[in-house]
């Protein structure tokens, strides 16, 4: 993913780069459950910035998102299921 | 609040009109009282000041008659009523400004006031035939209740008719999925189905005037017959025979709105209902919305004084629960556990409901249901926000709610008279947990853009994020590892910014 816009015009700056990707920003317990999807699927992080960042592909976001809310609703309590059980 | 907004499209839509469209409507008597009627309160008074009086008048003594805290209303009269040109103005000899009533305008409405020369233009009554007052009823609430069911998507037997479907869309109450061809309600249509009802039925009607137009129809023939029917008297039969070529097309559209009826379709008469009176009037007593419990809480606003914004509205619920009168139809009680029962008969008021509640049973006077968040979700992906359905929520709450919130506070209030607390008529934890289904949705926000890296020094570092932070495109950072991302639209400019200052050393 190195665009070919490197900035290699000094020697000094011969490493400096810049990448494309797509920043998402979450809260940490998110965050883990991406990273999660990610030990599974792999490719969708390109680097982990900090606690509450991410840098991942732009085409996975929506796998992101759909993976996430299948996780999320398995934690979700459903009081209707419980009554019709009665 | 909702009588002055609709005031106000009506008025814009009027105002927007070219001026020679204005005069020709203003021929019509009828028409030109049905506008007398939408003017603002002071405008009102100004025209009644001038109509009798053939000569030009001094701005300055129209001035005179208000008093100073009165000048925004005085701006404002006068202004509703350059922008639908019914005044004129023009200076004298001493360069003062003196305005006088349009010409066209003072003739009609003197004749309307009269009952002079109106032209036919209240419609023609045909004495012999008449109409029993219940068919009209039933049959104007069946079609405007076919229509409002169908867009909170009743099941039902019958659907309204094709040019109503058509006007949903135009109007983007409703939108067709492209799969499927199924409409389904918009933000907008919820926000309409709290209309009431005349704010509704002027909604769409404006609608009709903007599709007209596109059909080469006369809007000033159009404009006319709306507002004939709002001055018309209900039980009476009019005649056809009177009416333009586009009038007589229009009749089937109004058929279908149950703005008026006949008994089949070519026949001579047409009978106006109670919907169609309720264009031009201010009299909101008819209970066919959604709303109907708003319109009553509005305004026994204004005779209470109370003073939390959110509280107000409960107040007055209280009102019309101790003055004996029944409670409003569909108050609802909603509990800690999300359960929620609606005490309702209503099929529409269910309707909306079943729009972000789990409904379960259904008993003579009310039906009981649970908020989950399946129904939250549901409610929220067709648009609808969760401060709608909590301000829903909130409004139909029953007296019985408030009271006990009320009650709360008090004690709140004993401990600690300092406490900000508002009044919480609905409970925190519900209410917390609808807008937080809401931010479940955007679990993760994404930002398209660069992330640059690997700096040798800070110093270029701090050259290059401070940049992207003046610039406003710098979206995150971190000094120790010398990183920041840079939004896609900004990059361009940092990558420039980095070439002109790297280069130079």
């Amino acid at each position: 993913m190195v665009l070919p816009y490197t900035l290699q015009n000094t020697s000094s700056l011969e490493m400096a780069r810049a990448r494309r990707g797509m920043l998402l920003q979450c809260d940490p317990s998110i965050r883990a459950l991406i990273v999660q999807i990610d030990a599974q699927h792999n490719d969708i992080i390109l680097e982990e910035l900090d606690d509450t960042h991410l840098l991942v592909d732009p085409s996975k976001v929506e796998f992101i998102k759909h993976e996430l809310n299948r996780l999320l609703s398995k934690n979700i309590y459903n009081p209707m299921e419980e009554e019709e059980e009665q | 609040m909702s009588a002055d907004h609709l005031r106000h499209s009506v008025n814009q839509y009027l105002e927007e009109l070219p001026q020679p469209v204005q005069i020709r409507l203003y021929e019509s008597p009828a028409t030109c009282l049905a506008i007398y009627r939408l003017l603002p309160q002071l405008a009102k008074f100004f025209m009644m000041s001038m109509v009798f009086n053939e000569n030009f008048i001094l701005l300055r003594d129209l001035d005179r008659w208000v008093k100073s805290n009165g000048k925004l209303q005085f701006q404002e009269a006068i202004k509703s009523l350059k922008s639908l040109h019914l005044i004129t103005p023009k200076k004298n000899e001493n360069g003062a400004l003196m305005i006088g009533l349009n010409s066209t305008f003072r003739e009609s409405f003197k004749n309307a006031l009269t009952g002079g020369q109106v032209n036919n233009s209240f419609g023609v009554v045909i004495e012999s035939d008449s109409i029993a007052m219940d068919i009209l009823n039933e049959y104007s609430s069946s079609k405007w209740e076919t229509i409002l069911h169908f867009m909170v998507g009743t099941p039902m037997a019958s659907i309204p008719s094709a040019n109503v479907l058509n006007l949903l869309k135009n109007s983007r109450l409703m939108e067709e999925t492209e799969s499927t061809a199924e409409f389904k309600i918009t933000n907008e249509g919820f926000q309409f189905l709290l209309q009431e009802a005349n704010a509704q039925i002027w909604t769409l009607l404006l609608q009709y005037l903007k599709m007209a137009e596109s059909f080469q129809m006369d809007p000033v023939d159009i404009l006319n017959f709306i507002f004939m029917l709002g001055a018309l008297e209900v039980g009476k039969a009019y005649s056809t025979k009177e009416l333009s070529d586009t009038q007589q097309n229009m009749l089937k559209d109004m058929r279908d709105y149950g703005l008026v009826f006949q008994k089949n379709a070519d026949a001579q008469v047409f009978y106006p209902t109670n919907l169609a009176i309720m264009l031009t009037s201010d009299n909101k007593n008819i209970h066919r919305t959604a709303s109907n419990a708003l319109d009553s809480v509005v305004q026994k606003n204004k005779e209470g004084a109370a003073t939390e914004s959110a509280g107000t509205m409960g107040d007055d619920l209280d009102d019309v629960a101790l003055q004996g009168q029944p409670i409003q139809d569909g108050a609802l009680i909603v509990e800690t556990n999300f359960k929620l029962y609606s005490y309702s008969n209503s099929p529409l008021q269910i309707a909306i409901l079943s729009l972000f509640v789990h409904l379960k049973s259904r008993f003579a006077n009310m039906v009981t249901g649970q908020i989950t968040r399946e129904s939250i979700r549901t409610a929220l992906t067709n648009g609808i926000t969760a401060e709608q359905i909590i301000a829903y929520l909130e409004t139909h709450a029953h007296p019985q709610m408030r009271r006990l919130a009320e009650e709360n506070l008090e004690k709140k209030l004993e401990l600690d008279p300092n406490t900000k607390d508002t009044l919480q008529i609905l409970p925190p934890t519900v209410v917390d947990q609808i807008r937080l289904w809401q931010l479940e949705l955007d679990r993760v926000i994404c930002y398209d853009g660069s992330l640059y890296s690997d700096f040798e020094n800070s110093t270029e570092f701090n050259l290059l994020s401070k940049y992207a932070q003046d610039i406003g495109v710098l979206l995150w950072k971190d000094d120790k590892k010398r990183k920041f991302f840079v939004s896609k639209e900004g990059n361009s400019q940092v990558l420039d910014y980095a070439k002109r200052k790297l280069n130079k050393k």
